[in-house]
């Protein structure tokens, strides 16, 4: 059910996503399709390396970082996509074990000039492990409007 | 090689891939499960009229192909290009929606070097990259970032 709107992610609101569990399966799988480098496959490359440890592909952070979004959030959105992200910082490796939560806040939020029904909002969403922020995502969600006249 | 020796505005050709639509549903069923990226039906009935790949997979894809040029310089004997670490990237854009069958190229050209006050052993090359379509149009470009061991000082 769609009850998440424009109007319910005003500039200043505040999203608790979480949690997600990292496997080493997945850290290797996705690895290996799009970002087969040593550190992210091998434990004893990886331990040589200046990683210091198996880590995630910073793309795969990326895309489970998407992943916690759609479940926490778009999936009982009225969500549109994204035109981009304007920055995105790997801080720390992503490693196998880690449980990721992420917080979220609405940076400014306004109606499209040329689609009436659609919203923009500029989120910049950290990525925690359960010590320490881990990534850092800002860009844009399209969201529509419940109420286009209103608004 | 070291950051001393990047040299600015050279562009690397890094290949096509095209996307098929069993492929983009298996990425975004893992990764981004939003109707217009895993169910035909309702991405018909949606603002994109149809499915399209999650962003994350056209970048991820960018990935690929740029270890896959690393290894094929690598067995013709090349050295090795660029450290292989990135404190992340900017300006990423979805300009197009990518849909089954599309065959996107993608290219990556030398943009900027930064020394680091921090580090002097690394310093920082951004990269401006793109992923274009078969009418030459650009679907996807982002700022990139990668460290660069500094020439050692005798």
């Amino acid at each position: 059910m769609i009850d998440v709107y424009f109007e319910d992610l005003p500039e200043g609101h505040v999203i608790e996503l979480g949690e997600k569990l990292v496997t080493r399966d997945e850290i290797v799988a996705f690895a290996t399709e799009f970002d087969p480098q040593p550190h992210h496959l091998d434990d004893e490359a990886a331990n040589a390396s200046i990683l210091k440890g198996l880590s995630a592909s910073g793309w795969h952070t990326c895309a489970m970082m998407m992943r916690m979004i759609v479940d926490g959030l778009a999936h009982r959105a009225a969500a549109m996509g994204s035109p981009g992200m304007d920055e995105v910082r790997w801080m720390k490796p992503v490693r196998p074990g880690d449980v990721l939560k992420m917080t979220g806040i609405v940076k400014f939020a306004r109606i499209s000039k040329s689609k009436p029904d659609m919203g923009i909002i500029d989120i910049e969403w950290s990525l925690f492990n359960s010590h320490e922020q881990v990534a850092m995502m800002r860009g844009i969600g399209l969201y529509g409007v419940r109420n286009p006249q209103a608004a | 090689m070291y950051f001393e020796d990047v040299e600015l505005g050279v562009t690397t050709q890094l290949g096509s891939y095209t996307f098929t639509e069993p492929e983009m549903i298996r990425f975004s069923r893992a990764y981004d499960p939003q109707p217009f990226h895993v169910d035909p039906g309702s991405a018909k009935a949606s603002f994109y009229g149809g499915i399209i790949a999650s962003g994350w997979h056209v970048a991820s894809v960018w990935m690929k192909l740029v270890i896959a040029n690393q290894q094929k310089r690598a067995a013709s004997g090349e050295a090795r290009k660029g450290g292989g670490v990135s404190p992340g990237f900017l300006n990423l854009r979805w300009i197009k929606p990518t849909r089954p069958g599309m065959t996107l190229t993608y290219d990556t050209t030398t943009h900027e070097k930064i020394e680091l006050k921090s580090r002097a052993d690394l310093g920082l090359v951004r990269t401006l990259n793109l992923a274009v379509d078969a009418d030459g149009e650009t679907v996807m470009s982002f700022t990139g970032q990668g460290f660069w061991p500094r020439r050692p000082r005798d």
